[in-house]
């Protein structure tokens, strides 16, 4: 999987939008899907989303990383679900009888096992949608506009942009152990995967705090945090395509949550 | 320690890894002890303001800091924003800011890539955005901690000029942390050099680098040029002056052997004859393509390498040597093309069995020590390969005498000075007894005694037989070292010969932006007709060269 924290430039409508809306729209959404139940709306929501990230023009094989590791998540979900869901229709015997209604298979179970993997896709690929498509500065300054102090922003938004170099960084520690002939992840049971872990924690909790010691060095430098406020060089203003986008976020979503509900 | 560092000065400050240059440049801006605990006694005062009572913003107008990683000094995504950020904290109206931005980015010439994302950089264009980022603060001072060391000479050389104009035309101060000895020598008015945290010298490039007693006290690096007459010296045939520059030796040079014709034989340095050995690494038309950037950083490179040759790979940065070198280990598999390396096909071969075979070193020490302990560390390979404990420890020993480190072994890692984590990592890739080794410009980073003694444990296991395979920026050390060198240039190979072949052809070397070492440049240098090496790859070669000339019997007076 690619990094969940880094910048495509484009200049595309989801760029250009203002990193408010984007935040607004984040959680407005994600309020959204976690209160949809009807299959079909889902589906849509789902397909909705996948628009969004194609209308931003962000890599496929991008797309096809988080895929990978989202489906088998919902995979797993989705037959945890399917098993322990009481329907009424029962496709499937159960093989062993756990308990009252438990155990089989229902037709209810299954569609309702769909709806929890699509909302649980569609909520993560959101993440990467609006991470992509915002300059981590534009991120802080949407923050700091919404009232939060610019120092807790900044903080936010550097947590965040240690995510990329972690990874990277376990995966250069991971081929350095595959250098000195280490098989565990690959050929390990789970029991040495487990003790192979404490070998990979080690440098990277010492890269990290090295790390963030020279960060803090060269914030410091640039005078990050001497005064309670700062001017930016941007400024954000709401432009029309702003505000219907808004607007379109709030309609839909109410929408979708009614039609869910009655349909 | 007592210093006084007067406005307008350029000054470097020289000394082994661990004497105190990094502690000395971060308490100019009062970092410490402000931000990073310490007891400092005594103060330090910039422009009578003392760093322990001024506040952070006051000192950051005043005093600005590069340091040594590019990665940890950006945070934002685009080169307007990074250069915006310290003058935003300075509560600067947008116009002010606005202003400043664009004359910052001129004057470290990165005019123009105002919305690239930082991380796209070079290593010379992001450290020299890290100067703008600094400068728009219009500070006084500009400290520059190591922040040349990890890049190749040509972002050096950008970084160094784009100081030296600050320094020239707007009057600042600059103080570098730094052993770009040829640099020194060229620009600098003052040279400072620490030993273990005290002052141990103070002066001009020249009265530093003339000062023999000193360089054989401590390791640290002076131009070629000076080494070349601190032998002649030795030899009691001295130049008439101390050159620091190449136009000097040039000068003394002539001055010394320039009325005595007649061509100097030099002994060809050992090439070791590998014709008819056994294919220790086959690469054959490899291309790699980066997803999903689709960054195409290897294009079609093909060569051979046989068993026990020594060969360095050098290239700018970005010009695919990593990529070649994680393709020879199935890190990185070829988009199109075949990597074979002892015998097998790295494509269909998992990494920790390639590991059996050969021994890859990474570049960055910290990212490879796992363990507790020294030898808990290098036994951490041949245990996953099932080796007896007999033979595990057996191993321990002799990795251990290889790279220096025995009586060492309860040692706790990552808290190894630099140049030891480096030979730890080595002594770890060697317990595998592999016979190829491939060292990622294992000398990056480290100080020129940490350098020589790293190349020194390459050597030795060369000269065990193995297959060793380098890649390194510092020309001095390949030409030094390497037996052949392999030159990459935007992902195509642009030469691979025996090394002197290789840097006789310095217009070449320079299309990869190469600068040959200066003795090299030295050689070149200097009128055919005195019949000295035109490629002299060591200091010791072209010494040897002139003391031969001068006790040859003179064949002036056979004319006469």
């Amino acid at each position: 999987m690619s990094s969940l924290i880094s910048y495509y430039p484009g200049n595309t409508l989801f760029h250009r939008l203002d990193p408010r809306v984007k935040i607004i729209f984040m959680l407005i959404a994600c309020t959204g899907i976690l209160m949809i139940n009807d299959f079909y709306i889902a589906a849509l929501v789902f397909g909705l989303i996948i628009l969004l990230w194609f209308s931003a023009k962000l890599p496929f094989s991008v797309f096809l990383g988080f895929m990978k590791v989202l489906l088998p998540i919902a995979a797993f979900l989705f037959v945890i679900q399917a098993i322990f869901y009481p329907g009424a229709t029962p496709l499937i015997k159960p093989l062993i009888p756990i308990g009252k209604g438990y155990g089989q298979i229902t037709l209810e179970g299954i569609i309702y096992s769909f709806v929890l993997a699509l909302r649980l896709m569609a909520m993560i690929i959101m993440l990467p949608l609006i991470s992509y498509t915002t300059p981590v500065q534009d991120f802080a300054l949407g923050m700091t506009k919404m009232g939060l102090p610019y120092t807790m922003a900044y903080t936010m938004t550097t947590a965040l942009n240690l995510v990329p170099l972690l990874q990277t960084e376990t995966k250069v520690i991971v081929d350095a152990q595959k250098l000195r002939a280490m098989q565990t992840f690959e050929k390990g049971k789970l029991g040495e995967k487990l003790r192979a872990y404490p070998a990979l924690v080690t440098p990277l909790v010492i890269g990290s705090m090295r790390r963030a010691q020279l960060m803090a060095v060269a914030m410091d430098s640039r005078a990050f945090g001497a005064s309670k406020k700062r001017t930016y060089l941007k400024d954000l203003k709401m432009r029309t395509a702003d505000w219907l986008f808004m607007i379109a976020t709030v309609v839909f979503t109410i929408g979708f949550i009614v039609l869910s509900r009655y349909l | 320690m007592n210093l006084t560092i007067h406005e307008g000065e350029f000054v470097a400050i020289m000394g082994e890894n661990g004497a105190g240059k990094s502690t000395l440049c971060q308490m100019m801006n009062g970092i410490i002890p402000n931000s990073i605990g310490g007891r400092l006694a005594g103060k330090v005062l910039v422009h009578g303001l003392n760093t322990q009572e001024a506040g952070i913003s006051i000192l950051a107008t005043k005093v600005g800091i590069v340091l040594e990683d590019p990665e940890t000094q950006l945070f934002t995504s685009s080169v307007k924003s990074e250069v915006a950020f310290g003058a935003e904290n300075l509560c600067l109206s947008p116009e002010d800011i606005e202003e400043r931005v664009a004359w910052a980015l001129n004057v470290v010439r990165l005019k123009g890539f105002e919305d690239r994302l930082p991380t796209s950089l070079s290593g010379g264009q992001k450290q020299r955005l890290a100067i703008a980022a600094n400068i728009a603060m219009r500070p006084d001072i500009l400290v520059l901690d190591e922040a040349t060391s990890q890049l190749d000479p040509v972002g050096v050389e950008e970084v160094l000029s784009v100081a030296r104009e600050l320094n020239q035309k707007y009057g600042m101060t600059i103080i570098m942390a730094t052993d770009a000895s040829e640099m020194i020598a060229r620009h600098m008015d003052r040279v400072i050099v620490l030993n273990e945290g005290k002052l141990e010298a103070d002066g001009t490039p020249r009265q530093i680098f003339s000062d023999l007693p000193l360089f054989k006290k401590l390791m640290i690096r002076s131009p070629q040029v000076s080494q070349l007459a601190a032998k002649m010296q030795e030899a009691e045939k001295p130049f008439s002056s101390f050159p620091i520059t190449i136009d000097e030796a040039k000068e003394n040079v002539i001055q010394l052997v320039g009325n005595r014709p007649g061509r100097v034989t030099v002994v060809p340095e050992n090439h070791k004859t590998v014709e008819g050995a056994q294919t220790s690494i086959l690469v054959d038309n490899l291309d790699y393509i980066y997803q999903p950037l689709n960054v195409h950083a290897v294009k079609g490179v093909s060569f051979e390498i046989k068993k026990g040759e020594f060969v360095a790979l050098i290239g700018q940065n970005g010009s695919g040597k990593t990529t070649v070198l994680k393709n020879l280990l199935g890190l990185l598999r070829p988009t199109s093309g075949t990597v074979l390396v002892a015998g097998r096909d790295t494509k269909k071969t998992a990494v920790a069995e390639m590991a059996e075979h050969v021994g890859f070193v990474l570049q960055n020490p910290d990212q490879q020590l796992f363990a507790q302990t020294v030898a808990e560390e290098i036994s951490y390979g041949p245990k996953n390969l099932g080796l007896p404990p007999e033979e595990i420890e057996k191993r321990i020993e002799e990795t251990l005498k290889v790279v220096g480190l025995e009586g060492r072994r309860e040692e706790f890692p990552p808290a190894m000075p630099k140049g030891d984590r480096a030979k730890v990592v080595i002594a770890s890739a060697l317990a595998l007894d592999p016979e190829i080794i491939i060292l990622d410009e294992p000398t990056t980073g480290q100080d020129y005694k940490g350098c020589h003694q790293i190349m020194q444990i390459a050597q030795a296991l060369h000269e065990q037989g193995r297959t060793v395979v380098f890649v390194t920026h510092h020309m001095a050390l390949v030409a030094e070292y390497a037996k052949r060198v392999i030159v990459l240039s935007g992902g195509k190979l642009l030469l691979d010969d025996v090394t002197e072949a290789v840097f006789s052809q310095p217009e070449v070397v320079r299309q990869a932006y190469i600068i040959p070492p200066q003795i090299t440049e030295l050689g070149q240098a200097l009128p055919p007709e005195l019949g000295l090496p035109r490629t002299p790859l060591s200091v010791q070669t072209m010494a040897d060269a002139l003391l031969q000339k001068l006790n040859a019997p003179s064949l002036e007076q056979e004319h006469v």
